[in-house]
């Protein structure tokens, strides 16, 4: 199976030529550019997207048993809305109680990452005259300070930003349950839009852009579980507290590629440096921790969960990460590679179909039977 | 929750699919999973529905009209069979997208039920039961052809 898959899939690929490339590129710059301009649209619609390829398994056991698919989507929403809602309520109270206790934790870390950096920086001092005498720490010291200062006056418009945020994403649920109840009539709505000759063609690209979706968001969900256990079970290992919550974190972030990553990797360091202040050996065993975590992901979970649903050259995806945060920012490099996958299989079948001649003679043909028809009785 | 798991009623489309041989051994709340997952096309008499040498990636079944099977450019002398109501063609999709044997037109104003095989591979996945219900089906289907098959052109029968 799969190797007939792959040299159907070659032969679509030899079809596309670099003109077809060019556009697929062009195309996905372009719709990343309008997707930043309608964020408050595209993140409850990615995340509703998200939220159907989990739920939809149930929907479809609930089919299968005797259910009607509206039936099956409206149960299967109302439980995990009824499981959210539950959820929050047991985990309000907790938030009220440490709300207030946040920003002091958020600059005690900051501090605990200052001193640590301040502490490696006069080591390095100790071992380099040239250093010692650039008053290396003390300059990397005063200007991160400044830094942190400012970062603690951003967190009121970072919550207002939250709260702005708000009602845009009780968009997710609602789209969700319409994917889930009415995917199927809108896969049959675009499949009866397209003419007869190019209709077998076309219906392989809307189960290529399904497929492709499904895999990556079903992907992303399981390297998200994979990565925040073996992050927890490190952590616990180096006996830093809230493990699990730390590792979720971490996970969350790794969805931006390489920024995210990082800011991970800086998160566990503060976490570490601060929580165990005499023991600079921590904050180094959690950066091994982190390589280590990464070095998995990338070689082992990544290539079982998301790195073969794409089925794109390493350089392209690089180089497009590259481009989509040039683009769009955060928002274009978490966004550009599903985008691009979409955008690939519509490029390389419609260049598939329009480069087929033998099917827009077929299409000519159809056309012309289909007018002989509708006037048949016409003429006296 | 009753409502929920309630019983189906039979609509004349579900009358219709229950009489295609290949899905009769489905009972009527299977018979309307296939039914969601299915495309209804309207082909033109002469209307070409598939080329011989074409990657093939669905089944078809007659609902209303004939189509017929023939070898592209040999005009009467390539006739290899008509399909009518209730009947289907382009089956050995399903099984894999190797390219069409034949090539399928439209020999009246027809309107054909088009399941894909994507969907078949994904009702394996999810409704494995379904799946191999349908799949049976149509094992029987190609047995019963290769017989007749065998009949006309006694050389096979000394190869089974």
């Amino acid at each position: 199976m799969t190797t007939t898959a792959s040299s159907s899939r070659n032969q679509e690929l030899q079809a596309s030529g670099p003109l077809i490339w060019t556009a697929i590129i062009g195309i996905t710059c372009l719709l990343l550019f309008l997707f930043q301009k309608i964020l408050w649209l595209v993140v409850p619609a990615m995340l509703g997207l998200i939220l159907y390829y989990v739920l939809f398994p149930a929907v479809n056991w609930l089919v299968y048993r005797g259910t009607s698919r509206e039936g099956a989507a409206g149960f299967v929403m109302l439980s995990f809305l009824i499981f959210l809602a539950v959820w929050i309520l047991a985990v309000a109270p907790w938030i009220a109680t440490h709300i207030a206790d946040w920003q002091a934790v958020v600059t005690r870390y900051l501090d605990g990452g200052l001193h640590l950096l301040t502490r490696s920086l006069r080591r390095l001092e100790r071992s380099s005259s040239m250093l010692r005498e650039a008053h290396l720490a003390a300059t990397v010291s005063e200007r991160l300070q400044q830094g942190s200062g400012s970062l603690t006056q951003h967190l009121e418009p970072i919550l207002i930003g939250i709260m702005a945020w708000t009602p845009s994403l009780l968009l997710a649920p609602f789209l969700a349950f319409f994917f889930l109840r009415d995917g199927n009539r809108f896969k049959a709505f675009l499949g009866d839009a397209v003419p007869n000759a190019f209709f077998e063609r076309s219906l392989y690209l809307l189960h290529g852009v399904d497929r492709t979706l499904r895999a990556y968001f079903q992907g992303l969900i399981k390297l998200t579980v994979l990565d925040t256990l073996t992050l927890a079970a490190g952590l616990w290992m180096l006996s830093i507290p809230g493990p699990l919550v730390l590792g979720l974190i971490c996970a969350v972030l790794a969805w931006i590629p390489y920024v995210g990553s990082i800011l991970g990797g800086l998160l566990v360091v503060l976490v570490a440096a601060t929580d165990f202040p005499g023991d600079a050996s921590m904050a180094y065993w959690a950066i091994g921790l982190f390589i280590v975590v990464r070095l998995l992901d990338d070689f082992l979970y990544m290539p079982l969960t998301i790195g073969k649903s794409l089925h794109m050259h390493p350089l392209i995806t690089v180089l497009m990460i590259f481009v989509g945060g040039a683009v769009a920012g955060i928002t274009g490099l978490m966004l550009v590679l599903p985008l691009l996958g979409v955008v690939m299989v519509v490029g390389e079948t419609i260049g598939a179909i329009v480069t087929d001649e033998r099917l827009m003679a077929r299409h000519r043909h159809a056309r012309a039977l289909r007018r002989a028809a509708a006037s048949q009785d016409l003429h006296s | 929750m009753v409502k929920l798991f309630g019983t189906r009623k039979e609509t004349p489309r579900l009358k219709r699919l229950r009489d295609v041989s290949l899905f009769q051994a489905l009972s009527l709340r299977e018979l309307a999973i296939v039914d969601g997952l299915m495309h209804q096309r309207t082909y033109q008499a002469d209307e070409v529905v598939f080329d011989e040498g074409e990657a093939g990636q669905a089944i078809y079944i007659v609902l209303e009209g004939s189509v017929l099977l023939c070898r592209s450019g040999q005009g009467t002398e390539g006739h290899i069979a008509d399909v009518g109501p209730g009947a289907f063609f382009g089956d050995m999709a399903l099984l894999d997208n190797l390219p069409r044997a034949a090539q399928a037109r439209a020999t009246t104003p027809s309107e054909l039920a088009v399941y894909f095989r994507e969907d078949f591979l994904a009702l394996m996945e999810t409704h494995a039961r379904i799946a191999s219900k349908i799949a049976l089906q149509l094992a029987l289907q190609m047995a019963r052809r290769l017989r007749s098959q065998t009949e006309r052109e006694p050389a096979i029968r000394l190869l089974q």
